[in-house]
C-alpha cells in the first residue's frame, strides 16, 4: 500500500511528539519507538477511515490503546509496570547532570501513578491537546478528564511533598 | 470581586491557561484572597514544566528511518525487516554507512535546527564571550541605542535590549555572531555577584514559535523559546531557576513590545 501524500504532511510532523508519548508511558526508548512504527503502519491501513479534522487526537488514540494493550502484556509476562531500573540514556538524553536527576525524580513519580492519571497528566500538561481531544483519546467524558487531571495533579503533589519534592519546588513565575 | 463562584475544573483550566481572559483575570483576582488555593496552583504548574522538560529532549532527537514516513513504506520495511527495531535499525545505519559514511553522520549529528539549534550556538557564545576578559562585548551598554539599531537592522525586525533589573542583571553590551542560519544579536548581562547571563536572540526560518524549554550543555545552562518568528536564548552558569526567572522576564518584554 502506498502511503497517501497527504498522509505524510500531516502526520509526519507529529513523529516527534508521538514519540514522547510513547516514551513516556513505556519509559523505554527502543520499545516506544517500535510502539510508534505500530501505530504509523496502522494509521497507513486505516487513514481513510479517520474521523475529525485534525489527526492528531486521532494518532494519540491509537497510540494510546496500543501502549495499554504492551503494558498488559509487560504485566502478564512478570515485567514490573514501573521500569525505574531503565538506564537513564534510554529514557532521554540528559541535558546536564543535576537537570537529569531531577528528571527522573519526574518520571519517576508518574510511573507510580495509575495509567488514567499518568496519560490525563501527559497528554494535557506534555502534549498540550485540549481537554475535548483528551477526552476522545482515552474515550471517556470531558468532565472525567477533568476531574481525572484535579486528582492527578493532586496525588502528584503529595507523592512529591512526600519524598521532598526537590524536583517540584515552586519557582517564581512571571509569565504562566 | 467575581460574583460567580470559581470551581475546581475552572482552577484546573487556570493552570493550563486556557480560561477565556476575562474570567482568566477573575481567578487571579479569587487567588490573591486564597493564598493557599494559589500555592496549590503554582505547585501543579512546577509538575508540568518539570514534567515538560523531562520529555521535550524526545523532540530534538533524530526521527529513525523506521519511522520516516517520506522515505516510503516499502524502502521503510526493507530497512528494519521486522521485529526488532533496535537490531533492524542498527541494520539500517550498516546499509547507509555503506552508500556513503556521510549519510550516516547525519543521522547522528546534534540538531542544528529549531530551538534545539539555536541553544547550541547560544552555548557556544557564551562559552567564548563571557569569559572574554578583554572584549567580551563590540558594542557598550553605554552605546545601547546603536547596538539596538544595529541587530534591529542586521535581523530586520525591531529588536532592544530588554530591562532585566528585576532580576538584578545589568547590561554590559552586545555583538553580533555568524550562525549558519544568519546574523543572531548576543547581549550580555551581569549581576552584582559577577555572574554573566547571555541573551541570544535570531529570527527563526521554519519552527516561529516553540515554548519554553530547558536546555544545558557543558556546564552552560539555560531556556529557549521562539515567539512570532523570533527565536531566543537565555544561558548562562547560574542556578536553573535564576534563568527561567530571568527567562521569563526577557520573554514578557519582547511580548509587550
Amino acid at each position: 500500500m502506498r502511503t497517501p501524500t497527504d498522509m505524510i504532511e500531516l502526520v509526519q510532523p507529529l513523529v516527534p511528539a508521538l514519540r514522547r508519548y510513547a516514551r513516556a508511558l513505556l519509559r523505554d526508548r527502543d520499545d516506544a519507538d517500535d510502539l510508534v512504527q505500530d501505530v504509523l503502519e496502522r494509521a497507513v491501513a486505516r487513514w481513510h477511515l479517520r474521523q475529525g479534522a485534525s489527526p492528531r487526537p486521532w494518532l494519540f488514540a491509537i497510540l494510546h490503546n496500543l501502549a495499554i494493550d504492551r503494558l498488559r502484556q509487560r504485566g502478564r509476562r512478570g515485567v514490573p509496570l514501573q521500569l525505574d531500573a531503565v538506564p537513564e540514556e534510554r529514557l532521554a538524553a540528559p541535558a546536564s547532570q543535576e537537570a537529569s536527576v531531577e528528571q527522573a525524580d519526574i518520571l519517576t513519580l508518574i510511573s507510580r501513578l495509575p495509567e488514567e492519571h499518568r496519560s490525563v497528566l501527559l497528554l494535557i500538561g506534555v502534549e498540550e491537546l485540549s481537554y475535548a481531544e483528551a477526552a476522545t483519546v482515552l474515550g471517556v467524558a470531558q468532565g472525567t478528564i477533568m476531574s481525572r487531571l484535579s486528582r492527578a495533579r493532586e496525588r502528584l503533589r503529595r507523592m512529591a511533598e512526600e519524598t521532598g519534592g526537590a524536583s517540584l519546588r515552586p519557582s517564581l513565575r512571571i509569565v504562566s | 470581586m467575581s460574583e460567580t463562584p470559581v470551581t475546581e475544573a475552572e482552577l484546573q483550566a487556570h493552570v493550563d491557561g486556557r480560561l477565556p481572559p476575562e474570567r482568566s483575570a477573575e481567578v487571579e483576582a479569587w487567588l490573591a484572597d486564597h493564598l493557599d488555593e494559589a500555592r496549590r496552583l503554582s505547585s501543579y504548574r512546577s509538575q508540568r514544566d518539570a514534567l515538560r522538560a523531562a520529555l521535550d529532549p524526545v523532540l530534538d532527537e533524530p526521527v529513525p528511518l523506521a519511522l520516516d514516513l517520506r522515505i516510503g513504506e516499502a524502502a521503510r520495511r526493507r530497512w528494519t525487516g521486522g521485529r526488532p527495531l533496535v537490531a533492524a535499525s542498527a541494520a539500517g545505519l550498516l546499509l547507509l554507512g555503506g552508500a556513503g559514511g556521510w549519510t550516516l553522520r547525519d543521522w547522528s549529528a546534534p540538531p542544528s535546527v529549531g530551538t534545539a539549534g539555536l541553544a547550541r550556538e547560544a552555548i557556544s557564545s557564551f562559552a567564548v564571550y563571557a569569559s572574554d576578559s578583554t572584549r567580551p562585548v563590540e558594542l557598550a551598554a553605554d552605546h545601547q541605542r546603536a547596538l539596538d539599531g544595529w541587530f534591529s537592522e542586521r535581523l530586520s525586525r525591531p529588536v532592544s535590549a530588554p530591562n532585566l533589573e528585576a532580576a538584578g542583571l545589568h547590561l554590559i553590551g552586545g555583538r553580533l555572531v555568524a550562525s549558519e542560519h544568519g546574523p543572531a544579536g548576543l547581549y550580555l548581562y551581569r549581576n552584582a555577584a559577577g555572574e554573566s547571563v547571555a541573551l541570544y536572540v535570531r529570527p527563526m526560518e521554519v519552527e516561529k514559535t516553540d515554548r519554553m524549554t530547558s536546555r544545558g550543555e557543558k556546564g552552560v545552562r539555560g531556556w529557549t523559546w521562539a515567539d512570532d518568528g523570533l527565536g531566543f536564548g537565555v544561558f548562562g552558569s547560574a542556578p536553573d531557576a535564576y534563568l527561567h526567572d530571568t527567562a521569563n522576564l526577557v520573554r514578557a518584554q519582547f511580548r509587550k513590545a
